[in-house]
């Protein structure tokens, strides 16, 4: 009675846990092969009778893909390496150096994570409006390249890195930027790799800032672009707008199969202090 | 209440992890009521494992656990009637040391003067009736371990498992906390089974000690017969400090011969029947049963002094024998006699000999009175 | 020996300059490290927390080049409007529903794969995490497909036992729900994760000697496993309210834009709504503001529980 017992039981509500969250997604790739009318017809069908690569096409058509894809890539790319960057440096000061009012700063920085969107939303428009960044995906990424929830990842990933490795090369005389650039990061490749793809995934995917910054079509990213196919009166042509979404799921779902282990180490983590 | 303890048995218990090797294998062993037992052995030999699967906190995937004569694997905890003192003592960080002794008691309905009765009794023979308000994270090693051992007691078991109890305290303080635990044992009567690595603590504290390596009770018997005569080389090497020498010698005409052919030993008559003549053999010796003297008779063989380390009480030589082999002696005094030369006797009484490839112990013929020094 | 240190120095300092030079640009060495990140949140986060703040006090556009001064009016406006008060009262259910959904069942779930199936944490952990990966506009679009009270397949499915999906777009309170039940979606694995994480940092021989003690697997639950990750729970409640109030932007905008008449909106978007739809900087900042007030007070909670966890663990 004391070892544990195996309890279908539970297994069935866990199952069906997984079916509640699975299956919308996979009736969501369903209907984008799916004519519009078949998506009616055989709504619970989840593998098309006839699988039609029309609503892709259709899309092609209305839309400017290619551009779009680019643009959130783009964003996103800058975005992770500027949080990447700016992250390693942070948390290599706070690791690695003493300095008066390091509590402090690194409180403010902590403290910056609870700060809600909405508070800094406007000031951030204006400034990005006067650069002249509106309806450019620079001017979205600009705001966020630093993250104070990188930095706290990073510093837990440094803090696994014995001191006396740091140390020893210090006693031979290394440069600070040597043992930054030839040690430490080399060393916190797995965390760079897990934290960057969750920064990269969280960015693709972004959508309020985006909103306010990107208002003409042609500079949208993908989840701007899937507002525009949803209508809130009804009347949505859902195949059409599900093709878009599978277009979107692909990169994140990608970078997840291939990091799963890390991304999901990376999101345990963050909550154990 | 003084009880008398549950006996238990262990019948053919094997565990595996991956259906492959096992970790725990064939065990047999069997502990009578209010028995001091003692599982000795290096790190990763499966007593802990052992002392899991009597709890309980892991099923055997062969064989049975008995306890007090019945199958233990339908037996509940209050059933098979165990307390335990794990190595990092496991008391309930969010609970003072008061309700981490109690709290057992109390899930279990004991009415709420008998806990306090006995608890009260418990805190004052552990010296801890000035704690009792604290939380695990304000005591210091030795206490909580005296926590931990408060906590078993509390319960009043037939059984009770202690898993290397004392690795975690200083070692000024084991003595004391060793006594602690023999007094329990005497005063309650519990069957006791105790887990560790220490040599000395097992001589110090079993009636009986079952060292253990490799998932298999190597032997089982009293302190005493382990050291003058264990069963296996392991057992020799294990038991005992400074290490058992061990070196091998060929065995012919009565004689132990080194490699180079020198004398090392002459056997006596009762030693050496069962001997295969010209064979190589591990000779065991203890440190203690070497002896040393600057005027040779025959069987001695010259020595050259490496080394002396002085402990006081007793001096440990590191010598050179034949160029060769390394033995440690150890004396109670020792002077340097210039450049005289120093030859070794070995205690042939005490001479405990291997199969070369078994590593079992070859026995005497009859039965060989301890050589106590 | 001395000899030779005195030249090992030379060589050192011969080749990265030597000391006294150096002192200085060592104690500017970890502001250098700082500077880019401490620059973009200075910038990005901080000056504007106090350039909304002094917006609060202005009545504005966003676009005139004059701004009146009306003092505390906007904040009075907060609280004495209905469309705020209705807002706030808005925002109340959310953090009920969002802790409920949120917070609560994944707890829920994390303690059953951690102490009651044995085996299988691994693919429940992959599996539940999945939609976290996806962006909440393919979750609105989803959620919006599926409770379409036309067309959707849960309509059809219900038509066969002669119901009928209500027009949740149409009430506030049902919208609500809706929009919850999208971030439950999304956040619900991640939030899994984190709690599962924190009950397999419960020491297994604590859970074993509880056991010994013959305690019962809920009561062991409940009086050690519960109060042992209170750090990791708190950690997770505070965020299941700090950023589920950020995310359920998301599908209001893309689903209700509030409505109907402001019947799902919560503190957040109407603050976007007075910045960017009617124009009301003013209002909008003094919202924003006590927004920022109300994160604050959780920050502190946050830090009250959490930070102080090493502590009591030293």
């Amino acid at each position: 009675m004391l070892t544990e017992k195996r309890n279908w039981g539970w297994h069935v509500l866990l199952i069906l846990i997984v079916m509640a969250i699975m299956l919308p997604v996979l009736f969501m790739i369903s209907n984008s092969f799916k004519t519009l009318q078949e998506s009616y017809h055989a709504i619970l069908q989840l593998i098309p009778a006839k699988p039609t690569f029309s609503n892709y096409l259709t899309l092609n058509k209305q839309i400017n893909l290619l551009r779009m894809v680019s643009n959130t890539f783009l964003m996103a790319m800058i975005v992770t390496l500027g949080k990447v960057a700016t992250g390693l440096l942070a948390a290599y000061a706070f690791q690695n150096f003493h300095f008066k009012g390091k509590r402090l700063v690194y409180f403010i920085f902590v403290a910056t994570i609870f700060v809600p969107f909405t508070t800094v939303m406007i000031p951030n428009y204006l400034v990005i409006a006067k650069m002249n960044l509106l309806n450019n995906v620079i001017g979205v990424a600009l705001p966020q390249m630093a993250d104070a929830t990188g930095i706290m990842l990073f510093i837990k990933a440094m803090g696994k890195i014995p001191a006396s490795l740091t140390e020893s090369a210090k006693v031979d005389g290394i440069p600070n930027r040597k043992i930054f650039m030839n040690l430490i990061i080399p060393l916190l490749k797995p965390s760079i790799i897990s934290v960057g793809a969750i920064f990269f995934i969280n960015s693709w995917n972004e959508y309020v800032w985006p909103t306010l910054v990107l208002k003409d079509k042609s500079s949208f990213t993908l989840p701007l672009a899937l507002q525009n196919y949803i209508s809130s009166e009804g009347g949505t042509n859902f195949p059409l707008a599900m093709a878009l979404a599978v277009i979107m799921i692909v990169p994140p779902l990608l970078i997840y199969m291939i990091f799963q282990r890390y991304i999901l180490n990376s999101i345990s983590t963050s909550g154990l202090k | 209440m003084a009880n008398t303890g549950f006996s238990i048995e262990l019948a053919k218990m094997s565990k595996s992890y991956n259906q492959k090797n096992n970790v725990i294998d064939k065990m047999d062993l069997s502990i009578v009521p209010g028995e001091f037992l003692v599982l000795l052995g290096p790190s990763g030999c499966g007593k802990s494992t052992t002392l899991r699967l009597i709890a309980g906190l892991e099923a055997p995937t062969g064989g049975k656990v008995l306890i007090n004569g019945k199958d233990a694997s339908k037996m509940n905890a209050i059933q098979r009637s165990i307390a335990m003192v794990f190595q990092d003592y496991a008391l309930y960080p969010n609970m003072t040391v008061y309700q981490n002794l109690e709290y057992a008691l109390r899930v279990h309905k004991v009415p709420k003067q008998v806990r306090q009765q006995r608890l009260t009794a418990i805190l004052a023979s552990l010296n801890l009736s000035n704690y009792k308000d604290r939380y695990p994270s304000q005591l210091s090693g030795g206490q909580k371990q005296r926590v931990a051992l408060g906590r078993g007691m509390a319960k009043k078991s037939q059984i009770f498992l202690l898993d290397e109890p004392l690795s975690n305290i200083d070692v000024q303080l084991r003595e004391k906390a060793r006594d602690e635990i023999q007094k329990l044992h005497e005063q309650n009567g519990q069957t006791i089974i105790y887990v560790t690595h220490d040599q000395q603590e097992a001589m110090a504290l079993g009636d009986r000690i079952a060292v253990m390596n490799n998932g298999k009770i190597q032997m089982i018997d009293t302190p005493e017969n382990l050291y003058h005569n264990p069963t296996n080389l392991f057992v020799a090497q294990f038991v005992g400090t400074p290490q058992i020498n061990v070196f091998k010698a060929n065995y012919f005409n009565h004689q132990l011969l080194d490699e180079s052919g020198a004398v090392i030993a002459n056997l006596t008559a009762y030693q050496d029947d069962g001997l295969q003549e010209d064979t190589d053999y591990l000779v065991g010796i203890r440190p203690e049963n070497v002896q040393l003297t600057t005027d040779a008779t025959k069987g001695d063989f010259q020595v050259e002094i490496e080394s002396i380390v002085d402990y006081g009480r007793y001096k440990q030589l590191t010598l050179k024998v034949f160029d060769r082999l390394e033995i440690k002696a150890v004396v109670s005094d020792w002077q340097r006699h210039g450049n005289q030369a120093v030859y070794a006797k070995l205690t042939s009484k005490a001479i405990l000999l291997f199969d070369a490839r078994t590593h079992e112990r070859i026995q005497p013929s009859r039965k060989l009175e301890p050589v106590l020094e | 020996m001395l000899n030779n240190n005195s030249q090992i120095e030379e060589a050192v300092n011969s080749r990265y300059g030597p000391r006294a030079s150096r002192k200085p640009r060592r104690r500017l060495l970890p502001f250098l490290y700082l500077l880019p990140s401490a620059l973009l949140l200075l910038v990005f986060m901080i000056i504007p927390i106090g350039y909304t703040f002094y917006l609060s006090f202005f009545n504005w556009n966003l676009i005139a080049p004059t701004k009146e001064f009306v003092g505390l009016a906007n904040y009075v406006n907060v609280f004495t409007d209905p469309t705020n008060q209705k807002v706030i009262l808005n925002t109340l259910v959310y953090i009920v529903l969002l802790v409920i959904l949120n917070f609560i069942l994944p707890y829920f779930i994390s303690l059953i794969v951690n102490f009651f199936i044995g085996k299988m944490k691994g693919p429940y952990k992959i599996l539940f995490f999945i939609p976290s990966l996806f962006s909440l506009v393919v979750g609105a679009m989803l959620f919006s497909w599926i409770l379409n009270p036309v067309s959707g397949p849960l309509a059809l499915f219900l038509r066969d036992f002669g119901m009928k999906v209500p027009q949740w777009t149409n009430s506030g309170a049902m919208a609500i729900v809706v929009i919850c039940l999208i971030t439950n979606w999304k956040v619900f694995g991640y939030n899994f994760i984190l709690l599962l994480t924190g009950l397999g940092a419960v020491p297994k021989n604590i859970l074993d000697a509880a056991a010994l003690d013959g305690v019962p697997k809920w009561r062991v639950i409940w009086n050690i496993v519960l109060p042992l990750n209170r750090g990791v729970a708190i950690y997770v409640f505070i965020l299941t309210i700090v950023q589920g109030l950020q995310y359920v932007f998301t599908p209001i905008n893309v689903i209700t834009q509030g409505g109907p008449y402001y019947g799902s909106s919560n503190l957040l978007y109407h603050t976007y709504l007075n910045a960017f739809v009617l124009y009301k900087t003013g209002n909008a900042s003094a919202l924003a503001t006590v927004t920022f007030v109300i994160f604050l007070i959780l920050l502190f909670i946050e830090i009250k529980f959490v930070e102080g966890r090493h502590k009591d663990a030293d």
